[in-house]
């Protein structure tokens, strides 16, 4: 924990600051390139303005950062225009004009750059940093300077959230309203060149696309709000500039551009896994879930079942009994019995055996009710033979719910027998 | 056959578009009248969607032009309301039912202004219109086909317009659902709003419009329904393409020829 | 129709003016690699210098080009096609080994069996060279600051000139010779100015780790941002250690490369006057490439005497 008072340190200070606003902002602008499927764009982007940048070299003859930029701007800015040329214009879909796009620049760059190098012009050396970027020689004009950007940036979205939803979601119709789409698409491109011409000087050309989507890609993980993703990309593209530049920060010899986008592209990685929107871990979660609920359900079932033929529903059942009538493996069985003797609908009777409660009783007739109308119900619209219809009601009994029970009954006029000619049990009116 | 009105709510004069230096629509003359459910119909490929997408606008005129109330689009446009084909629109975007059917309140005169408890009034009512009130939370990649229907429907109810374009609301959509929108389509024409259909099956259409285009690349019938859906018509307008325009239409596409000559 | 061609039209022209723009200033300047004059047999060496030791010994009996300009990164260094016609067209060449011509090793190789190639460095002992990483012999390139050693450099290549062109023997030993004993004079000039430094003093910051040769053989304390090699990464921790070390030991200044960017070293110095110490950029050293051909940083001798007069302008 020594590091934590480093943290005060004035580079420790801006390289935080400046890394912060710049993923911060990046991840905002990325996510809505994302949302308008142009993630692409902005890695190609963030290639070509390598030309831009050589060629405010080559005639200014400096490196000054007010010189480089408007240089890289331009030549991004310029390529935006190519793609959007291209694809409109020819019979090149858009992603081959941005692979298009991407590679003349890129390769005019490093032309450009390989023979400013053969040059021996001495202040040349440096430009190729530009390519991977230094995060960790931010100053505190940087920092400012990012955070100023970052400022913009929120700005334009919090005021303009909602055109901008609707021009990303349906652009026929925001143009048939009468919004000024065009105005508000040169905005976005504006926001977006300069984040990446910003953002290069951090993690460089070649990773600059991470920070621009992998926090989006995150963030859909969490939210289905437009709203609530944008923020939760901002938030989280800043935790992955803060965790990395920090990584940078305790370890020697760690370079802190790659280092967050590691960081980004493992947060990804997490949210796709424990995401609560659509996360492989939750829908794991759901289908055991289902799982338990089937397994109790269908126990109920089994002593409603044993009670049926003479109507002793109370009767206390072995396991053995159980078994016999419906397999369960021995170690399920046994959780089953246990969940169900903790929600009361189950009562121990000493020696392994179990009796229905009088709760128990209510809810095992409540699903037999519902095998038993949805037999009926397919074998009425279905026509299928009443020998097909139980195994689709086993699966279906257990997803039926209260209000689609009732439409049921009322559809079918509250029939008396199933398609195996066994009574429905309807719950007693009370 | 076609049969104009006087003070018509749409009127194309000479519309020609091109897509990719193909002509999809040539000379079409028509007018609409007001306050009817009015149906477009052809085969695939004849032009319908790029007629609707013509008049508001977002495919440019080769030649001709749209007149709406009798004025240009620009100056009527908040009475003008459009219902795109379910399939142009990514469903899977971050939105719930109330935030799309909000959209229709949408002013961009006022581009960062918050939406009113009028607005909020506006949307209720609208959603309740096509049922859908239960359902305002429910994020728009989990609806039904239908479902998304209604939404769209909804939206363009909250817009409050006079003339309502619809690009074949009806695809992909459950018989109930169909059957709930035509009825409210027929309440709104009783409130004296047009409504301009592109249907897609012909098997309905009697019971559903009052007034007719027939088009395939160029108009081949606009008139009162009556008149309009008759056998013969019906032939020219689904009996394939006019050979002689369609190699007319290539040669102008292969050529780069232009549509007219000033241009 | 005209309107989609003047548009076209446009488009086109203003990619054209865009693209030649490039091209154009990419074409101007770079080093001009015709076939020899003269006829002389032509000798070729990576760094500057190599070559202006080549150039001492040799005289007029040889040409000599070097590869890389000044301020040029030999670490980074990607030979061009045309290096590659002037390789070929070599009668000889000399690099100097040891990893320094990192992205040129392939090319080298390949060249190896075709005609003579020698890594000049390599004819040093590894016990005087300083291990980066003993076990997979890789040692530190940066031999030609420690005079001792480059004189050995120097005596291998008198040699191999002498086998080359063996009826120049005499001409190139004599200006061998001539060439140690202004080495030797240099040697003593620098240690006559780096003792004269305080002994708390005496320590040399620099960009990269280009000057460690230079610490051990003249007895002062070297430290740099980056390793051995420029393609070497450092983080937000190394810059903080930096900082702390320029404070603490109260620093006067350090000291950027002609060939590698200020960015890192400056923002060492602010974070140390932000710290409320104040230290000075004291110039621009050379270290892995000499200065403007002409100048007297132009040679091997001038270059050396240039660093080691800013170091002590800097740090007495």
């Amino acid at each position: 924990m020594e590091f934590l008072p480093d943290l005060l340190d004035p580079n420790a200070r801006w390289v935080m600051l400046g890394v912060m606003a710049i993923c911060a902002s990046s991840a905002t602008i990325g996510s809505l390139t994302l949302l308008r499927k142009q993630a692409l764009v902005g890695d190609a982007i963030s290639h070509s303005i390598l030309p831009g940048v050589c060629l405010a070299f080559l005639i200014f003859e400096t490196k000054a950062f007010w010189v480089l930029l408007p240089g890289a701007f331009v030549s991004g800015w310029i390529s935006l225009r190519f793609i959007d040329w291209i694809s409109q214009n020819s019979r090149i879909k858009s992603d081959t004009a941005i692979a298009l796009v991407l590679s003349i620049f890129y390769g005019l760059g490093i032309l450009m750059l390989t023979s400013i190098q053969h040059s021996g012009n001495a202040a040349q050396s440096g430009l190729d940093k530009f390519l991977f970027g230094k995060a960790a020689a931010l100053m505190e004009q940087d920092g400012y300077t990012f955070l100023v950007f970052g400022a913009f940036v929120f700005l334009f979205v919090s005021l303009l959230y909602r055109p901008l939803r609707l021009l990303i979601f349906d652009r026929d119709f925001a143009l048939t309203t009468g919004f000024p789409v065009f105005a508000l698409e040169l905005l976005l491109s504006v926001f977006t060149v300069s984040a990446i011409a910003m953002g290069i000087q951090a993690v460089g050309v070649v990773l600059m696309a991470a920070l621009l989507i992998s926090p989006g890609i995150a963030a859909k993980y969490w939210t289905s709000d437009f709203r609530v993703m944008l923020f939760t990309s901002a938030i989280l593209g800043a935790s992955g500039g803060f965790l990395g530049a920090g990584i940078s920060l305790i370890w020697p010899k760690m370079p802190t551009g790659p280092w967050i986008v590691l960081i980004l592209s493992l947060i990804a990685l997490i949210s796709a896994f424990l995401g609560t929107r659509k996360g492989v871990l939750r829908q794991y979660w759901m289908h055991k879930q289902n799982q338990i609920k089937i397994l109790e359900e269908n126990i109920l079932k089994c002593f409603y079942h044993l009670g049926e033929p003479d109507a002793s529903y109370e009767q206390k059942r072995s396991r053995e009994e159980i078994q016999a009538r419906r397999h369960f493996p021995p170690s399920r069985l046994n959780m089953g019995l246990k969940r169900l003797g903790r929600k009361g609908l189950l009562a121990s009777q000493g020696g392994g055996a179990c009796s229905l409660t009088e709760q128990g009783i209510q809810e095992a007739r409540r699903i037999i009710r519902v095998h038993r109308l949805w037999e009926i119900y397919i074998s009425k619209y279905m026509h299928l033979a009443s020998d097909h219809v139980h195994e689709d009601a086993e699966a279906i009994e257990h997803i039926i719910t209260p209000e689609l029970e009732k439409e049921l009954e009322h559809q079918l006029e509250y029939p008396i027998k199933d398609p195996h000619d066994q009574n429905i049990p309807y719950a007693p009116k009370k | 056959m076609v049969e104009n009105v006087e003070n018509p709510v749409l009127e194309l004069h000479n519309v020609t578009v091109a897509y990719q230096r193909k002509p999809v629509l040539w000379n079409i003359d028509l007018t609409a009248p007001s306050g009817k459910l009015i149906g477009v119909i052809g085969p695939n490929g004849s032009g319908k969607t790029t007629m609707i997408k013509g008049i508001l606008g977002l495919v440019p005129l080769s030649s001709g032009y749209v007149k709406l109330f009798d004025q240009n689009l620009d100056a009527v446009r908040q009475k003008v309301s459009y219902v795109p084909q379910r399939g142009s629109v990514d469903w899977d975007f971050p939105a719930s039912v109330w935030d799309v059917v909000m959209m229709g309140r949408a002013n961009p005169k006022n581009i960062w202004g918050r939406y009113t408890p009028e607005d909020w009034d506006i949307v209720e009512r609208c959603l309740a219109e096509v049922n859908m009130e239960g359902f305002r939370k429910r994020q728009i990649s989990e609806l039904s086909g239908g479902q998304q229907q209604r939404v769209f429907l909804a939206r363009a109810l909250a817009q409050e317009a006079d003339l309502y374009l619809m690009d074949e609301p009806f695809v992909g959509v459950d018989a109930a659902t169909e059957r709930a929108i035509v009825k409210l389509l027929k309440n709104m024409r009783a409130q004296g709003k047009t409504i301009l259909v592109v249907h897609h099956d012909l098997q309905t259409v009697s019971e559903y419009f009052d007034w007719l285009v027939l088009l395939n690349t160029r108009l081949v019938a606009s008139g009162p329904l009556a008149k309009v859906f008759q056998t013969d018509l019906l032939y020219e307008t689904y009996g394939g393409k006019l050979n002689i325009l369609s190699k007319v239409g290539d040669l102008i596409q292969a050529r780069q020829h232009p549509m007219r000559e000033s241009s | 129709m005209q309107r989609f061609l003047r548009k076209t039209y446009a488009i086109g022209l203003k990619c054209l003016g865009f693209f030649s723009i490039c091209f154009l200033w990419t074409c101007t300047g770079g080093p001009p690699s015709g076939p020899s004059e003269d006829g002389l047999p032509l000798i070729v060496a990576t760094t500057g210098m190599i070559a202006d030791g080549i150039r001492n010994i040799a005289g007029d009996r040889l040409e000599v080009r070097a590869l890389m300009g000044p301020g040029v990164d030999p670490h980074l260094y990607k030979a061009s096609r045309d290096d590659l016609r002037l390789f070929r067209e070599a009668d000889m060449i000399f690099y100097n080994g040891l990893h320094l011509e990192g992205k040129m090793a392939e090319v080298l190789g390949k060249l190896g069996r075709e005609k003579k190639v020698v890594p000049v460095a390599e004819v040093i002992s590894p016990e005087r060279l300083i291990p980066v990483n003993p076990d997979e012999k890789l040692y530190d390139p940066h031999v030609w600051f420690d005079i001792p050693l480059w004189k050995q450099v120097v005596e291998e290549i008198s040699l191999e000139l002498q086998a080359f062109d063996p009826e120049g023997k005499e001409v190139y030993q004599g200006r061998a010779a001539q060439y140690q004993a202004s080495l030797d004079s240099l040697d003593r000039y620098i240690r006559e100015k780096i003792d004269s430094i305080p002994q708390e003093r005496r320590v040399l910051i620099t960009a990269h780790d280009a000057f460690t040769y230079f610490g051990k053989a003249y007895q002062i304390e070297v430290k740099a941002l980056q390793g051995i090699s420029t393609l070497s990464e450092f983080g937000l921790r190394d810059v903080l250690d930096m900082v702390n070390f320029i404070v603490d030991r109260k620093i006067k200044a350090v000291f950027v490369e002609t060939s590698i960017p200020r960015k890192s070293l400056e923002a060492v110095v602010e974070g140390c006057r932000e710290k409320g110490h104040e230290v000075v950029i004291g110039g621009a050293l050379y270290s892995d490439a000499m200065g403007e051909k002409g100048s007297p940083e132009g040679t091997y001798t001038g270059m050396v005497r240039y660093n080691v007069n800013t170091i002590y302008q800097s740090l007495r």
